[in-house]
């Protein structure tokens, strides 16, 4: 008894050390006054607005070679999945009903003004742009059963990172009863998971990768639609970097240039290096002299400058913003980096 | 860094949602997994201790090891057995608390073996003469040196929950960090670093790291009361 007794004053003298914010070493038996007294100063710093200190800005924008499409597929729960070690493994556990009833509401015209709309209250700019021949949906979309409610959803740290499922989902999944699961990482990272059977649709936005996974058989038409690759919004990458712009990326004539320029100063350059779309249209824009690829040995030449992350777009900005580096992010991702103060303050 | 920590304390004063949600997660994933850790690796390290049978030596070297599993390494091995194209996929277990807690189980067992089997080995040749002298049998002096063992116990289990709720690397693969779901406060700590949201994650980094001094201040408090 008498131990339990010292067990709980204990807790109860660390909660109080905690709430004051002094060190272990003073005196436990402090008043509780004391403590809300200390407390007050605090709340009042807090309301203090911070200021946004970031220092990696926009430098090139809007450019042909800058369109970075999204699409949505279906996994084909009849597509020949393999285990590790490469034996086909015949019953893997798709929701087909529920990623059909996700990609049929996705597409419905009020979703996609919802989409389109996304962000522009908030940072007084589009992240997404609805894509103009994109399908649109007017059937019926079935309702969650037992069986199908809960949908998984294998998509790019882009999509979540920017807010854009937080802010459609809670409509869709009110209404038709279904949760959806995210799982959020590059699109290299996307596509693996779905190819493991481990998500019934993906949002994704590298189109070499997205036609491989349909090649594969991966893919499947769901109903209504043409094709098992369904592209339905899209925005802009975005070339950032320091406001000082050492390489003069922002009077070069293309993206192009702005790259080459970049890699003829030696400018620090973050790479997501992690076979997403972006690192996959990064590697599409430097010199091809260069011979930069997604494989480790074709930069070994440039690690002074050339920084392969190997993680997501966030923690990249977080990189580049630390190092002074340039980076190639999408739009939406850095508008939300950036108005999240993207910086420690 | 200042602003960040004032916002965060800020936050951590008026809750969230999507906090008390992380929290509870958290909170369900360490305690079970600690304490289901705890009623395996008690009686394995108590046995481990008190007993010398052929095989012990190299039982306790392959706990030893298991100490040193990397987190991710045991992440990958569930990710792999519980993937939709795994053997063991029909348990339905990826990207699930249950599965969150089975990786962390086998994580945090052998730590609490090896802390028991140090301290059980130390204690076990006076408890079995004691036992000898009072004429007890093998049950009975079982049960007088798992009472012995007390504050050991207590002991191992804190390190057992710190060890849980500080744990990244498994629990991020196996439950996938999904929202309202899975989210830890480790894993929710790098997404909101990733998404340059610094505000909740240091409001989460403050909480994880007062939770953390309070079982070391526990752990510190028992121990100085086991010395006396």
């Amino acid at each position: 008894m008498k131990k339990i007794i010292a067990l709980l004053l204990a807790l109860t003298m660390v909660f109080a050390l905690c709430a004051c914010g002094t060190k272990t070493e003073a005196p436990a038996e402090e008043p509780a006054e004391e403590v809300v007294e200390e407390a007050a100063p605090v709340e009042e710093v807090a309301e203090e607005p911070a200021a946004p200190a970031v220092d990696t800005v926009i430098l090139k924008e809007a450019d042909d070679k800058m369109i970075n499409n999204y699409s949505l597929i279906a996994v084909n729960a009849e597509a020949p999945f393999v285990d590790a070690d490469g034996n086909a493994v015949a019953d893997v556990a798709v929701n087909t009903a529920g990623a059909d009833a996700l990609i049929q509401w996705l597409l419905t015209q009020d979703a996609i003004d919802m989409a389109a709309n996304h962000g522009f209250e908030q940072y007084g700019e589009y992240l997404f742009y609805a894509k103009e021949d994109a399908p649109v949906y007017a059937g019926e979309i079935a309702a969650a059963t037992e069986e199908t409610k809960v949908i998984r959803l294998s998509t790019t740290t882009s999509v979540n990172d920017s807010g854009l499922l937080a802010y459609l989902l809670p409509a869709f999944e009110s209404e038709y009863g279904y949760t959806v699961e995210i799982q959020s990482a590059g699109t290299g990272k996307a596509i693996a998971a779905a190819k493991a059977g481990n998500a019934d649709l993906i949002f994704v936005h590298s189109k070499s990768q997205e036609e491989a996974f349909v090649e594969g058989g991966f893919g499947r038409v769901v109903d209504g639609f043409e094709a098992e690759r369904i592209t339905f919004l899209y925005n802009f990458y975005v070339l950032c970097g320091p406001t000082a712009d050492p390489a003069g990326v922002k009077d070069a004539a293309s993206v192009l240039d702005a790259f080459a320029a970049i890699a003829e100063g030696k400018y620090s350059f973050i790479s997501r290096g992690d076979k997403s779309g972006t690192h996959t249209k990064e590697i599409s824009l430097w010199p091809e002299d260069l011979g930069i690829t997604a494989e480790a040995e074709s930069f070994v030449d440039y690690t002074e400058w050339y920084v392969s992350a190997n993680t997501g777009m966030g923690a990249c900005l977080v990189m580049a913003e630390e190092m002074g580096a340039y980076i190639l992010t999408d739009k939406a991702t850095f508008l939300t980096f950036y108005a999240n103060g993207g910086v420690i303050g | 860094m200042k602003t960040a920590l004032m916002k965060a304390i800020e936050l951590i004063l008026n809750g969230s949602l999507e906090l008390n949600n992380i929290l509870s997660v958290t909170a369900r994933m360490s305690l079970s997994s600690s304490v289901i850790a705890l009623l395996i690796g008690v009686p394995i390290g108590i046995w481990l201790g008190s007993c010398r049978f052929p095989g012990r030596t190299p039982l306790l070297v392959s706990f030893r090891t298991l100490m040193g599993l990397p987190p991710v390494v045991c992440g990958l091995l569930f990710y792999m057995l519980f993937s939709g194209v795994g053997p063991l996929r029909h348990l339905k277990l990826l990207f699930t608390v249950t599965g969150m807690i089975v990786a962390q189980v086998v994580l945090i067992t052998p730590i609490v073996v090896c802390n028991m089997e140090t301290y059980v080995s130390s204690i076990a040749h006076d408890v079995r003469e004691t036992a000898r002298g009072l004429g007890l049998g093998t049950a009975k002096t079982f049960l007088l040196l798992a009472n012995e063992c007390g504050y050991q116990i207590v002991s191992a289990y804190l390190l057992a929950f710190s060890r849980a709720i500080a744990e990244v690397g498994a629990v991020s693969m196996v439950g996938g960090a999904i929202s309202w779901k899975t989210m830890v406060m480790t894993t929710a700590i790098m997404q909101y670093t990733n998404r340059g949201d610094f505000t909740l994650a240091v409001a989460l980094g403050i909480i994880l790291l007062s939770l953390s001094l309070i079982v070391n201040v526990t752990i510190s408090l028992l121990q100085r009361r086991l010395s006396r």
